[in-house]
């Protein structure tokens, strides 16, 4: 459809309610105007004014969204200096976000533009920067997955000399098991932002009411009795991701098949991708108590729930347990939390391993192609550096116990953090010292090092499809076999 | 016609005019041309280009040289399973879609034919929700009306001692048809309003004198009086429900009850597939079966602009 006709047709006569077209002579109106339909029946003409206004509204919605996309895709001039960074929409990047203007800015003169997107959104823009040559991010925020897969790649800049070379950095302050996961044969790739494994939180009272106690190593066995004890109409057991997504579904449910001795592709003896293993009883028996768990109790709307809609179930006093990051705890004990002080934490649920937490980062990273890494390297080293954490405790709203956790050392000396986290600090480096990087399951894992996901590329559209399928089991709409054979399917198209 | 004829007098030196802007000479167009190439340009490249990734097996991570395949990517196209799914899927959306906005469009435009105090407030905001954004249309639909937790539609229920429904999640397919049909009734409402305005009174009215019951006028003069609106209705509708993406993106996020075509090749391509080559091969089907749907809406398009079924 031509949209500049039918617009200007719609200026010409769209002043006139369709009630009102007076009657004309034709004859002369044709002669002057010339046009085939003004010389029709004058209802006729009545009837092109409609089509051509219904014509002239799709034009218009279509240049509304035409808009909107391409002003992501300007680039201010450099004249300023200027950054562009991407980050994922978590509270602890939205604090920042807001205090780059007064700590950063003010300081450095270096004006931050944040864009805040959602986890699965940031993935697919970030790699279709980077990956394919796009100039658009000066920074971006990636995770412990893509990081080592992208650094390999050649997409990111080795921040490895940046890092030494910078005092205030203090390199060595880094969690080793975050720097190593950052890097590829020493060169590290991204500076972690936070770093978190996962853990079972629960409320104290409401277990201590039910007459329950929690042991600090629980079996998922033990975890489902509980859950479905505590269980009740105003109050579900336990809240579990159910949301389609590698990074959201995807990550919980792997570290329970993990521990329930399944995984999703065997290994060759090189380390490369070998079958896939959905088909196999023991990833079936993982799937069926996830779910059954979800379905009996389980938290509502579960299969579009993941770690925000926890985290607002949980604080509203909603579910009595939820398995998931530790960065959660923060939250949970921050000072705007109504449920500050009542909860426990115990080691992620087992099975066949002896442990079976995820270990997991957001990095900041700087893509090849970016104009000006030396910028791009002073906003990291603030960001992610020892002086911003110390700085945040007193300004964000959440207090001390909300600063970004897991990352460096010194974060966990910091007196205030000591105090405020008193609940949960410990907890959170035994979980991540605990984390089963190496070997996350009963036999091999191809790919790169990771728990919650496997390190191949192919990880992330066939987790992102399964996951699909797997929600639709939590929400009632297929069966656990429909789900694994699709399942199955799509993991071996991937490795075909 | 006797109104053509009647105008044939003044009109003759209309029509000598014409005969001489078709043989003004081409010099005298050549400034347009580089429009016309720009827009050959901007048209019709990417479209060649994507027909050019089809036959390759282009993929990003990792990145891999691309390397030229032949058809192999439009014969894994038939025996894949997902393909076939997003295709039933694209069909029984689209087909739904369009035919229930086009019943509750024909509903609302026989209503809005009537004359009636504040007819034209009434008609403005029967259009709004054709003026919202798809994106904001599927977010408020499935976070306000739809939730489970705090949806109004939910919340309507318990009133009636009905247990919430998480619809979404329950009915994924279900619930986007409801939003689309939402948005598409307005646009359905004026092309049908095009067409009863455009029905002649005095048929009407002779009708009315000859003793016609109201149904009996719809049914034999209005309806097929209507149906070249409606035709016209249904394909411009199916042209732009097949392309539908921002509510599979925003309510369900896909699925294999949701999963559409289009939602399948960003799936397949920037949505974390990354396989360009195979996921160029989807588009380029459904960009076919959308030229042919078009094509036909083109033809009642301009049969109606020219008045044939009119007079």
């Amino acid at each position: 459809m031509d949209c500049g006709h039918t617009d200007e047709r719609r200026r010409g006569n769209g002043e006139r309610p369709a009630g009102t077209v007076p009657i004309t002579s034709h004859g002369h109106q044709g002669a002057h105007v010339g046009n085939t339909h003004n010389e029709q029946h004058r209802t006729g003409r009545r009837a092109a004014w409609s089509v051509a206004l219904a014509g002239g509204l799709l034009c218009a919605t279509a240049a509304v969204v035409g808009s909107a996309t391409s002003a992501g895709a300007t680039r201010p001039a450099e004249a300023d200096r200027e950054l562009n960074v991407a980050i994922v929409g978590n509270p602890q990047m939205e604090d920042i976000a807001s205090l780059t203007p007064e700590l950063f800015t003010a300081e450095t003169g270096i004006t931050v533009n944040y864009t805040v997107l959602e986890e699965g959104t940031l993935r697919e823009v970030v790699t279709r920067d980077v990956g394919a040559g796009g100039e658009q991010f000066d920074v971006v925020m990636i995770g412990m997955y893509e990081t080592p897969q992208f650094g390999v790649n050649g997409w990111l800049v080795d921040l490895t000399p940046y890092a030494t070379a910078d005092e205030t950095y203090a390199v060595d302050d880094l969690i080793p098991s975050v720097r190593s996961g950052l890097s590829v044969e020493d060169a590290m790739y991204a500076s972690p932002f936070y770093a978190e494994s996962s853990f079972l939180m629960y409320r104290q009272d409401v277990l201590d009411e039910a007459g329950i106690e929690m042991p600090a190593n629980p079996t998922w066995d033990e975890v489902a009795e509980i859950a479905r004890t505590v269980d009740s109409d105003e109050m579900a057991g336990i809240c579990l991701r159910g949301k389609p997504g590698w990074g959201d579904l995807g990550a919980s449910f792997t570290t329970v098949l993990n521990t329930f001795g399944a995984t999703w592709w065997s290994a060759n003896d090189d380390g490369t991708i070998g079958e896939a293993q959905i088909d196999q009883p023991e990833f079936k028996t993982a799937l069926e108590f996830y779910t059954g768990l979800l379905a009996d109790a389980g938290e509502d709307d579960a299969a579009n729930a993941s770690f925000n809609e926890c985290l607002a179930q949980y604080r509203d006093g909603k579910v009595a347990m939820w398995y998931d990051a530790t960065v959660a705890a923060g939250l949970l004990e921050a000072d705007d939390s109504p449920v500050q002080g009542m909860n426990g934490y115990a080691m992620a649920p087992v099975m066949e391993t002896e442990s079976s937490g995820w270990l997991w980062s957001w990095a900041l990273a700087i893509p090849q192609n970016s104009p000006d890494p030396d910028t791009a390297w002073e906003f990291i080293s603030w960001a992610t550096g020892p002086e911003y954490i110390a700085a945040a405790g007193d300004l964000i709203s959440g207090g001390w116990a909300a600063i970004p956790p897991g990352t460096r050392l010194s974060t966990y000396e910091l007196s205030e953090y000591q105090e405020a986290a008193a609940a949960f600090a410990d907890q959170t480096l035994a979980a991540m010292d605990a984390a089963p990087i190496d070997s996350p399951g009963t036999t091999p894992r191809p790919g790169l090092p990771g728990v919650q996901y496997v390190g191949v590329p192919e990880f992330q559209d066939v987790g992102n499809r399964c996951t699909e399928e797997f929600s639709g089991v939590i929400a009632g709409r297929t069966t656990v076999d429909d789900a694994l054979s699709a399942c199955q399917d799509i993991a071996s198209q991937a490795v075909s | 016609m006797t109104i053509e004829a009647a105008a044939v007098p003044v009109g003759g030196g209309t029509a000598a005019r014409h005969r001489d802007e078709f043989r003004r000479p081409w010099r005298l167009r050549l400034p347009l041309l580089p429009a016309l190439v720009f827009t050959i340009l901007v048209t019709q490249v990417p479209f060649v280009m994507s027909i050019w990734y089809s036959l390759t097996n282009w993929k990003i991570v990792p990145p891999t040289p691309r390397k030229f395949v032949g058809l192999d990517n439009y014969g894994k196209l038939v025996d894949d399973r997902f393909f076939r799914d997003a295709a039933w899927v694209s069909v029984t959306m689209t087909v739904s879609a369009v035919l229930l906005s086009l019943v509750l469009g024909t509903l609302l435009a026989l209503l809005l034919d009537r004359q009636f105090f504040g007819q034209g407030f009434v008609r403005t905001l029967l259009i709004t929700p054709f003026l919202i954004m798809p994106v904001v249309a599927g977010l408020i639909w499935k976070n306000q009306m739809l939730n489970g937790l705090y949806g109004v539609l939910n919340w309507v229920l318990e009133r009636v001692g009905i247990d919430s429904i998480e619809f979404v999640s329950r009915y994924p397919r279900g619930s986007i048809i409801a939003v689309l049909v939402w948005q598409w009734t307005p646009f359905m409402m004026l092309i049908v309003l095009a067409g009863l305005q455009s029905q002649s009174s005095e048929v009407l009215e002779a009708s009315k004198v000859d003793g016609a019951s109201a149904f009996g006028t719809f049914r034999q003069l209005t309806l097929p009086h209507l149906r070249s609106y409606l035709e016209l209705g249904a394909l411009l509708g199916t042209v732009y429900l097949i392309q539908v993406f921002d509510h599979v993106a925003v309510m369900t996020g896909g699925g294999r009850e949701s999963t559409n075509l289009p939602y399948f090749v960003y799936q397949r391509s920037i949505g974390g597939g990354w396989v360009f080559g195979r996921a160029s091969a989807y588009s380029i089907v459904v960009v076919v079966a959308s030229i042919i749907v078009a094509t036909v809406a083109l033809r009642v398009l301009s049969r109606l602009l020219k008045g044939e079924e009119i007079a």
